[in-house]
């Protein structure tokens, strides 16, 4: 026999401690998080790329964490020159780690890839930099129109090769293309951390949420 | 049960227990149906988004000229409608059907149940054509729009949840079969753990903490919960013969809710959150172990010197190959977890498939048994054609495996590859077409499984079917037969 | 913010602190014993009678000893047309 509020409250309870394990307690833990001087908020335009980002899926392909050097390679193969830490992301809600690497990690791309215009062209279609690649291209976030009907203020993307536009029409990239380059460029977590002394735990691991 | 400890007349008490069977069965009918409907139109949007998805990776230049077309919005549909709408549904479904049976009586509160599963469905048409739009609350196995669109899921599934609750105090047995445990444990579980992941107020690191805090307890305290609940009734109820310890379904439910519910940060091995977070979900899913013997022996001792019941029963063919899965995808859960693996298969598609083991291969495949066995019970039909089955099986076996086998494996080369800062990123990407292809031609097995079930189930709701003719002497009962009085029947 | 917040925790602990003290008093009442006849509520005695084309000879003859004459299963009885 068993009594139903007691298998409710059990299920309750067992729910509510991992509740409190896994997000009650890091709440209270990480809520004193220092920002770091070295990390601007984004901009309203790196804002609104990042919500294209999101909106068109990124995350689902790309990465935004350099793990721990100990024990991967993410920082040898040049994603970045640390691990990230709870710092690095005070101003990103919601967070966008990622959990696939189709795509290269992009947490760093700013540093590694800061050029507007190749940022342009690789979303326009990524093959025209990247021959291998198989990222989705994004012509819909670009607009093909006349050169005669274009303003100087039109950001043009010279596009080459058999995806170039045909004659007498160029690629002009919209506010969304314009945005999302704004916000992969302004990726970049390389400035120095570094943990204080005896930031580290027993079994000698970087403690990964200590901040100078 | 022993034959002379029974309080009334052998045959009485017999048509007594085929009464109380017969009437919750009736009493769950409407919502049942509706439910199961619901999941089987959302089973085909889900494929469908699926397939575009698989072929888009391996085909980056097809379909790209309109935003909601893109690939990142085909994948989350996809996941969505199989998630949201499948297996949720189909588990609403189950649940609606299961409960009445297991505590022998009527479904009170059916038309507030009908009611959830209308406004379940209404979120998710309104969450879905959201994200295609573009309305993506940026979390994984969260992006429907946390205002627009989830509330209404959390009402459906309250009253849905209501509607059980109240079928279960009206409870005509004393005993509470472990299958119910898990069904009720369920519907108290998911609006928790939905309601902590769309809290807004997250930012940084804690939000990709509470973001696999919820994903993983969806897959581990909802679609689990209700699909071992459903497992535990069927594989006993073919067979003929109780589970093989009912202690070990106590040790195996609670250890589950405990265990289960920290297992999330595993997700995140190596990433920016603190590192006693991830200890602790990486020994939690060690410690899975528990929960995942305790069933496992459970389901398949029972089945031991009996396996030629798969022949005989497309149910328990589903459900068992499901059970069996649910094993393999916990061991292989509690291997992906060590920090040593972890290095290695994190971040490819090795993901992807251990994801489709537990989702597919384990929920969808129990979902299916029950959907075998149930849906003759309430139409009063037969399923028209043993064929059509043994095609669906076999379509979505295979389908299932090949998927798997070949993800799992370019999933590893991939991972070792970016492992080795010697080989470039373009080797990771490149030894994983294959697998890319080959799922692909998975998904199309899966899919033509898949029209051949709701091929079939439309002739049976459509009458297209022959009657069940036993039923005809279980029919005749309420009107032939006076019910005993209320004491006989416990 | 109101989910991490320190009343949150402590109300929590609190809590699991009552659920333990149930498990515990329910223990004690007895609420566990008795647990092989939950096993059998969804089993009638038809269910135990049906004949079951996989069971061996031997199966089935202890079917027979335990719960009396066999009864021929309905079509479709195991879910499915098989």
């Amino acid at each position: 026999m068993m009594r139903v509020w007691l298998l409710l409250l059990g299920a309750l309870a067992t729910v509510g401690f991992a509740f409190i394990v896994l997000v009650a307690v890091p709440g209270v833990m990480l809520q004193d998080v220092p920002r770091p001087a070295q990390l601007q908020p984004y901009t309203a335009e790196q804002a609104r790329g990042r919500e294209v980002y999101i909106a068109n899926g990124c995350v689902y392909c790309h990465s935004q964490q350099i793990r721990d050097p100990a024990f991967t390679t993410d920082v040898q193969r040049g994603w970045g020159n640390r691990a990230t830490v709870p710092a690095d992301y005070v101003y990103d809600r919601p967070h966008l780690l990622g959990t696939m690497r189709t795509g290269p990690d992009l947490i760093n791309v700013g540093q590694r890839l800061p050029d507007e215009g190749w940022q342009l062209l690789h979303l326009y279609n990524p093959r025209t930099v990247v021959p291998w690649s198989i990222m989705p291209a994004y012509p819909y976030l670009f607009a093909v129109r006349d050169s005669a009907s274009v303003g100087p203020d039109a950001r043009v993307i010279a596009v080459p090769g058999k995806y170039a536009p045909p004659p007498g029409r160029v690629v002009v990239a919209t506010p969304d293309a314009m945005a999302l380059a704004a916000y992969l460029i302004s990726l970049k977590r390389d400035y120095p951390v570094t943990a204080p002394a005896g930031a580290r735990d027993s079994a000698g691991r970087r403690v990964a949420h200590t901040m100078p | 049960m022993i034959t002379s400890a029974r309080p009334t007349p052998a045959g009485a008490h017999e048509r007594a227990d085929i009464d109380v069977r017969l009437r919750a069965d009736l009493s769950s009918r409407g919502p049942v149906l509706l439910a199961f409907g619901s999941a089987i139109v959302w089973l085909l949007v889900g494929t469908v988004f699926g397939d575009i998805a698989s072929f888009k990776l391996h085909l980056p230049d097809w379909l790209v000229q309109q935003a909601w077309l893109t690939f990142g919005r085909m994948r989350t549909v996809h996941l969505n409608a199989m998630i949201y709408g499948w297996a949720s549904l189909a588990m609403v479904g189950v649940s609606l059907w299961i409960i009445p049976r297991l505590v022998h009586t009527e479904l009170r509160y059916g038309r507030l149940a009908r009611a959830g599963i209308w406004l379940w469905n209404v979120g998710l048409v309104l969450g879905n054509l959201g994200i295609l739009a573009g309305y993506n609350d940026g979390l994984e196995w969260l992006e429907m729009h946390r205002y627009f669109a989830d509330p209404w899921l959390v009402v459906g599934g309250g009253l849905v949840g209501i509607a059980l609750l109240v079928t279960l105090m009206a409870r005509e047995v004393d005993h509470l079969y472990v299958s119910v445990w898990y069904v009720m444990a369920a519907y108290l579980w998911f609006p928790i753990i939905f309601a902590v992941g769309n809290w807004p107020g997250f930012t940084g690191v804690e939000s990709g903490a509470t973001n696999w805090f919820y994903a993983h307890n969806a897959l581990g305290l909802w679609l689990t919960a209700i699909s071992l609940g459903a497992a535990y009734y069927f594989i006993p109820k073919v067979l003929g013969r109780p589970v093989y310890s009912y202690q070990l379904s106590l040790l195996g439910f609670w250890s589950l809710a405990f265990f289960y519910a920290l297992n999330g940060m595993h997700h995140l091995v190596g990433g920016p959150i603190p590192e006693w977070m991830i200890t602790t979900s990486i020994a939690a899913s060690a410690l899975m172990l528990i929960p995942v013997l305790a069933t496992a022996v459970n389901h398949h001792i029972t089945m031991v010197g009996r396996f030629g019941a798969l022949r005989y029963s497309p149910t328990l063919r589903f459900v068992v190959l499901g059970a069996i899965a649910y094993t393999a995808v916990s061991l292989q859960g509690m291997l992906t977890a060590l920090r040593e693996v972890n290095r290695i298969t994190h971040f490819t598609q090795w993901t992807i498939a251990h994801s489709h083991v537990g989702v597919y291969a384990f929920v969808t495949f129990v979902m299916f048994g029950s959907i075998y066995y149930i849906l003759p019970r309430l139409v009063q039909r037969e399923w028209p054609s043993a064929r059509l089955i043994q095609w669906h099986f076999w379509l979505v076996l295979l389908g299932i495996a090949l998927y798997v086998i070949a993800l799992t494996v370019v999933g590893v080369r991939q991972g070792l590859a970016m492992l080795d800062p010697q080989v470039s990123f373009q080797r990771s990407v490149e030894v994983t077409i294959p697998g890319l292809v080959a799922r692909s031609v998975a998904a199309l097995a899966l899919t033509a499984g898949h029209l051949v079930f709701v091929w079939h189930y439309w002739l049976m709701v459509r009458g297209r079917a022959p009657a069940r003719e036993t039923l005809v002497f279980h029919e005749a009962r309420p009107i032939l037969y006076e019910p005993e009085p209320e004491g006989a029947l416990r | 913010m109101f989910p991490s917040s320190l009343a949150v925790v402590l109300t929590g602990l609190l809590l699991g602190g009552v659920a333990l003290a149930a498990f515990f008093w329910a223990w004690r009442r007895g609420c566990f014993r008795d647990l092989e006849a939950q096993s059998r509520v969804i089993l009638d005695d038809r269910d135990y009678r049906l004949v079951r084309p996989w069971e061996t000879p031997q199966q089935r003859a202890e079917r027979e000893l335990r719960h009396g004459a066999a009864e021929p299963p309905a079509p479709g009885e195991w879910g499915g047309a098989a």
